[in-house]
């Protein structure tokens, strides 16, 4: 089993790169076909046939990316920096969902997440419950998938334009 | 019957700040303002609440608010017919119902001193009743009930309900818009639609007009979207063909950066009421993909011809003025309610076309997840804009926003209004309607 010391130290680096923000670096943390996930509902288990805030695969974050640093983008005019603040870290065997495989040795990481994002001259938090899947790649980790558990994922959300 | 009453409007004529090409910058900054709009637009207008498909049992029920703050319910009765009722006890006035979905069993049951209300809103019963005897109370007046609006109606499955009694029918305001809930329901193999996958609620700071007037404001997207677009078209160029075909995202996004001769090219048509759509013979939309198995179940059910005139049908944006746009060839629709004079809220919902492989749900949630998201590629730029265009309505150096563009080359029909499609034709038929609705002469002919 890896020890929780050194995911925990993952989990700073991965958030440190979205405090930055440096997504070039961060998109390069995921597998080529990792994911990240933010469900609009509370206990949502499908991406694809119920609506999500965002699910975007390694296509879709380069995208995002090109167009975040993009000189005609107007929301993302303003300099957006967040704090990460993560607790409650727990790790445990990774188990497969349906028709994914999971190599050995993956391990399934939740904690809790508060982030205060500072945009458009005005400070919001954001609190979710994080679920990584990580498999070990020489002395780091990749992520398979990261999913983001707003404790208020059916609110009325804000216009979000940096990943959590 | 005791109904809810509308307040009387008074004679006050708009013409100081609505003039046929132009508004007074107070549309989006006054308080007072917002709080007429909400009494002479949204308390006249016929609103959309909700459907069918989301209420399929006897006692279920879905809540919203009519307007920025009346709350009303929507239930299924046991003999299968819908309601939309006030959500207030007509006792001492608390919400009876409070979460946003689920079923009553039985009756209505008041939290506070549980009167109990039967499915279509009348009184069924108040504990220890005995204490009214002999005071006058009405157990059998309405206004002891959780009153029923003003009126209901449904079309297709699209409920509509209005707190005037003074509005003419559903389908006599909705106009030829009516053409683009058929296009959407024909859509399915089966002509029928549900609610599927789930809503997107998304807060905006601003007013609630202005969602409205982008919708078909085709001189946008190509400024407005061009860093998406942009980013997404030289990244699709790096993949190899046949990675690059696979992404539904591509055909999604990239028609937003469309030029202006091809929005020029889909057309505007304006109703009575304010209602509006761009596009008709094409669209952005125009050129998704067909999927081969959905293509299949409409043959066999509406063959070539047919099929391909639903198909031929193609709208952009459709405002039902104020509170609901719909997408017939994405199969999404966006609900706005507003909250106050610079906040609302829109609701992104998505529908399956029954008899439709899932592909084309999963399509429609991508769209949703892609472009009306608060995370997603293309709201957010929107909301950034109309957030500028608020701050900026502040300066008094031009108390006027304007609206030229083709004046003067509508094309008038007696029952709509054509031009070209980057005209503001759309702007010039909401304001009309705007007008109107304020100075109480929209059923009396103002309309028109």
């Amino acid at each position: 089993m890896i020890s929780r010391e050194v995911i925990e130290d993952f989990l700073y680096y991965e958030a440190s790169l979205l405090d930055v923000p440096d997504l070039d670096t961060w998109m390069n943390l995921f597998t080529e076909d990792g994911y990240y996930w933010m469900p609009a509902a509370e206990a949502q288990r499908d991406p694809i046939n119920h609506i999500s805030h965002v699910y975007d695969d390694r296509v879709m974050m380069e995208i995002r990316r090109r167009n975040f640093v993009h000189p005609r983008a107007a929301s993302k005019e303003f300099n957006i920096r967040c704090s990460h603040l993560i607790g409650n870290i727990r790790v445990m065997p990774a188990e497969p969902d349906a028709g994914t495989e999971i190599p050995t040795g993956a391990v399934r990481v939740t904690s809790n997440q508060h982030v205060v994002v500072w945009y458009r001259d005005e400070q919001r938090i954001y609190a979710y419950r994080g679920e990584h899947v990580l498999v070990a790649v020489e002395d780091s980790f990749n992520i398979m998938s990261k999913q983001v558990m707003l404790i208020n994922p059916d609110a009325a959300q804000r216009s979000l334009t940096i990943y959590l | 019957m005791t109904r809810v009453t509308q307040a009387t409007i008074p004679d006050r004529n708009f013409d100081d700040l609505v003039t046929p090409t132009r508004i007074h910058r107070s549309l989006y900054t006054s308080p007072e303002l917002f709080n007429l709009e909400m009494e002479r637009i949204w308390g006249q207008a016929w609103i959309f609440i909700g459907h069918t498909s989301q209420i399929p049992n006897t006692g279920d029920f879905f809540t919203t608010n009519i307007n920025h703050n009346i709350p009303v319910v929507m239930v299924r009765d046991k003999t299968g017919e819908v309601h939309v009722l006030h959500n207030r006890c007509g006792h001492k006035g608390a919400k009876v119902v409070e979460t946003r979905t689920g079923n009553v069993r039985g009756a209505f049951n008041c939290a506070y001193h549980g009167w109990r209300y039967r499915l279509d809103g009348s009184l069924l019963a108040i504990p220890n009743e005995a204490g009214y005897e002999d005071t006058g109370f009405d157990i059998d007046d309405r206004c002891n009930s959780m009153q029923r609006l003003a009126q209901v109606a449904c079309y297709r499955g699209f409920v509509f309900a209005t707190l005037s009694n003074k509005a003419p029918d559903l389908l006599t305001w909705m106009g030829g818009a009516k053409d683009c809930f058929d296009n959407l329901c024909d859509r399915s193999p089966e002509g029928e639609v549900e609610v599927a996958g789930g809503v997107l609620r998304y807060e905006h700071e601003c007013n609630w007009k202005f969602i409205l007037e982008n919708l078909n404001d085709t001189m946008h997207p190509m400024v407005v979207h061009q860093s998406v677009v942009q980013a997404a078209k030289s990244y699709i160029a790096t993949l190899p063909d046949d990675a690059a075909k696979q992404r539904s995202e591509a055909e999604i996004i990239l028609p937003f950066g469309s030029s202006y001769t091809a929005f020029e090219n889909s057309g505007i048509t304006g109703f009575p009421y304010g209602h509006h759509y761009d596009g008709g013979k094409t669209s952005i939309h125009a050129n998704y993909s067909v999927m081969p198995e959905y293509h299949a179940a409409m043959l066999a059910a509406y063959g070539e011809e047919r099929t391909h005139d639903i198909y031929s049908f193609n709208t952009h944006n459709v405002l039902f003025y104020p509170s609901l746009t719909i997408k017939c060839a994405v199969q999404n629709i966006r609900v706005i309610r507003p909250i106050s004079v610079d906040r609302f809220v829109v609701e992104t919902w998505s529908f399956r076309l029954k008899g439709a492989p899932d592909e084309m749900l999963q399509r429609t949630l991508l769209y949703s997840r892609l472009i009306n998201s608060s995370m997603g590629m293309v709201g957010p730029d929107d909301l950034e804009v109309y957030r500028r265009t608020q701050e900026g309505l502040a300066s008094p150096s031009n108390d006027w926003v304007e609206f030229h563009r083709q004046y003067g080359k509508d094309q008038v029909f007696p029952d709509r209004v054509v031009g070209g499609g980057t005209s503001d034709l759309d702007m010039r038929t909401q304001y009309k309607a705007w007008k109107a609705y304020m100075e109480g002469s929209i059923f009396n002919g103002g309309a028109q």
